[in-house]
């Protein structure tokens, strides 16, 4: 579930961020077995200056699909924080890059939005501090849904 | 800040230009990969259409000294020279220019990312660039054959597979042109399996774990990585073809220290999983479409998912079974042999897992279907004289005969070109919104499956002759089959004519079709739940999990 309620004492957070399905532990073995299945064909050729022209493409190929995965994985390294404590409501958005976006409003003002048909299936979005802004827009419909819920018992 | 995005409404349609020129959509990207490889495979199939009219008789009649003509005028001096231009070119084409971008290109663009409910490829403009790459690269093909080469004409006529010396003496730059054509193809394929590897591995819906990922999502996945690991060692073989020929280099130049055979090694490093490369997507269609047309779930999806990874490993491994006789030891010849004899057990789980699914289902002999069958008795004879082939003792008499030609062939142009047609007329009417002509496609369907197999089939019995392949004359003996084997290829290419007629009148004539899923409930991957055709933009947001995962046995 990539959303996740934390609570202290003075405050309450929720994280959320998009779903990645390969893991770290997934990225380790491609790239390994890759690597070995790779290195095959350098067997026959070992002895023979061929082997290094061979090192090279293939070293080129490992490098680009590692480089691929990666930025892909950074691309996607959104992380929204939404704190809620008795005074203010602060949601900031992290970009893969670049500095956070930030909003802030006073909660007795916040309202909760939900948009059956908005751009994106359940788009949920706040309002307050004279602005809307969105959140979760890279959830699952049924994960917004249920974020809304949340949001209605705990903002009022 | 994210601000909310709800009154935005700047969607607006591209132009034409733009749509399909600077595309970065995958369905728009494949739909071009589809047409390109159609009007490439055009090309290559009007040059065995022209090698089977030489062939239909034995003498030469129609590719002379004085020139190359269509209609036989009695005086004729063979030209042997543009004989083996039409072969090399045939066989360049064909495996680099046609049927990777028709399955790979073409259907693993369009309907991977639908069936693992991704947006987009990971990198949109990546994708772009592999599209023209791929063009440029089908061009300067096709330049190759018109250009100087070798003996004095246009051309250059050493057999697909590039080996040196022959390849590194052939004279003119025609030779060169064909090296960058494949570098082109190659660099093409690196960066599109990188795209495809990404969007498979992190772009699945949340929910989809790699054992639920439709079989056709896996076969791309698989073939993409077969591309990665074999593509760079071509492109490096070739290289190196490429410096021996211009800069005196000697890798593989005896003169110099090099050796060819090293070359060959090398060649069918990436040639044996090439194989592979080919047919693997067409598993993936084939499975969806047997599901779809026995209306029952894939029998043993698990063991199909392992065996598609188990051939591809096996594909590997391998490769000197294309070289039994350059005078390996009996130990390595040993070794080749009973590993290429293993690859029968993964196809064989596949093969038994189709005919299971549709034990005891409800079949329907819709185009698509017949297609699927006669890919699967067809592969299955190609598979069996492949396993003939594996013995590295029949190999003796069998290499480069019509033997090896006809095995090929019916795993090639009746496995993976069946697969291609099936997946057309199984997606054609999702892609395009209207529905082919079934009746013509079932003339097709027939045509094709009769033309191809009297093409080949009687070449088994010229291969068990001793007829040699690549040769633009026979001896008498070889007349009957030969001329049985001209006629089959001129049915096939009727059939494939007709082919591209039913393509153009379904899209501009075919009845519209409303409904998402014009199959029925056993179509049961993404791309039903969308509206036929899809609009620009699918899964922006994520898929619901209850329209993908429908079958308890995952």
């Amino acid at each position: 579930m990539p959303y996740e309620w934390t609570k202290s004492a003075d405050k309450t957070s929720l994280s959320l961020w998009p779903h990645q399905s390969m893991t770290p532990e997934g990225f380790v073995w491609f790239i390994g077995a890759t690597a070995l299945l790779v290195s095959l064909p350098l067997l026959a050729v070992l002895g023979s200056p061929v082997v290094w022209v061979l090192l090279l493409f293939i070293a080129l190929a490992i490098w680009g699909v590692w480089r691929a995965i990666m930025a892909n994985r950074t691309a996607r390294q959104i992380e929204e924080q939404l704190t809620l404590t008795g005074q203010s409501v602060v949601l900031s958005h992290q970009p893969p890059n670049g500095p956070a976006l930030v909003w802030k409003a006073n909660p007795s003002w916040v309202t909760v939005h939900l948009r059956p048909k908005g751009p994106v299936e359940n788009y949920l979005t706040l309002r307050g501090g004279g602005r809307e802004v969105e959140l979760g827009a890279f959830l699952t419909p049924e994960e917004r849904q249920g974020l809304y819920d949340d949001l209605k018992s705990r903002i009022r | 800040m994210a601000d909310a995005a709800a009154h935005e409404h700047d969607h607006h349609d591209p132009g034409f230009f733009t749509r399909w020129f600077m595309s970065t959509n995958h369905k728009d990207i494949g739909i071009l990969y589809l047409f390109t490889s159609g009007i490439v495979g055009f090309v290559a199939v009007a040059f065995t259409v022209y090698m089977r009219m030489e062939l239909k008789d034995p003498g030469v009649q129609f590719m002379c000294e004085e020139g190359a003509r269509l209609f036989a005028d009695g005086t004729c001096a063979p030209n042997g020279h543009i004989w083996n231009v039409l072969v090399t070119a045939h066989g360049i084409l064909m495996m680099f220019f046609v049927v990777i971008p028709a399955l790979f290109g073409g259907f693993g663009n369009y309907f991977m990312p639908l069936h693992i409910g991704a947006p987009d490829m990971a990198f949109p403009r990546m994708n772009n660039l592999s599209y023209w790459l791929y063009v440029a690269g089908s061009s300067l093909a096709v330049a190759s054959v018109l250009s100087p080469g070798g003996n004095g004409q246009l051309g250059s006529g050493v057999g697909w597979v590039l080996y040196p010396p022959l390849s590194t003496a052939e004279q003119g730059f025609s030779m060169d042109l064909a090296i960058f054509a494949v570098h082109l193809s190659g660099a093409s394929s690196i960066l599109g399996s990188i795209n495809m590897i990404t969007t498979f591995l992190n772009m699945r819906a949340p929910g989809m774990t790699l054992f639920k990922v439709p079989l056709f999502a896996w076969s791309i996945f698989v073939t993409a990585w077969l591309i990665l690991l074999s593509l760079p060692v071509l492109a490096g073989a070739i290289t190196m073809l490429l410096t021996d020929r211009n800069f005196g280099t000697t890798f593989f130049q005896p003169s110099g220290g090099g050796d060819p055979i090293l070359y060959q090694h090398i060649l069918w490093f990436f040639g044996h999983p090439e194989v592979y490369i080919i047919i693997l997507p067409g598993f993936g269609i084939i499975s969806h479409v047997i599901a779809t047309f026995a209306r029952k779930p894939v029998f043993g999806y698990l063991p199909m998912v392992w065996a598609l990874i188990a051939i591809g490993a096996l594909g590997f491994v391998v490769w000197a079974h294309h070289m039994y006789t350059v005078g390996m030891s009996l130990t390595q010849q040993t070794y080749f042999m009973l590993a290429t004899m293993v690859i029968a057990v993964p196809t064989g789980v596949k093969i038994f897992s189709w005919i299971a699914t549709m034990w005891g289902g409800s079949i329907e002999f819709k185009t698509p279907m017949l297609y699927a069958f006669g890919f699967l008795f067809l592969f299955t004879v190609g598979g069996v004289t492949g396993i003939v082939l594996s013995q590295a003792g029949i190999d003796r008499a069998y290499h480069d005969t019509y033997y090896v030609v006809a095995h090929f062939h019916y795993v090639m142009s009746l496995g993976a070109v069946f697969c291609i047609f099936a997946g057309m007329y199984y997606w054609l009417g999702k892609m395009c919104g209207r529905q082919y002509p079934e009746k013509l496609g079932q003339i097709q369907f027939w045509t094709m499956f009769i033309g191809a197999n009297l093409t080949f089939f009687p070449q088994h019995f010229l291969g068990r002759q001793g007829m040699p392949r690549r040769y633009i004359d026979y001896p008498e003996a070889f007349a009957y089959w030969n001329e049985w084997s001209s006629w089959g290829a001129f049915l096939a290419f009727a059939s494939f004519l007709l082919f591209i007629g039913i393509v153009f009148y379904t899209i501009r004539a075919g009845k519209p079709i409303t409904e998402n899923n014009y199959w029925n409930e056993h179509a049961d991957t993404l791309e039903w739940t969308l509206p036929t055709p899809p609009p620009a933009h699918t899964f922006e947001t994520l898929p619901k999990r209850e329209d993908w995962d429908k079958q308890p046995s995952h």
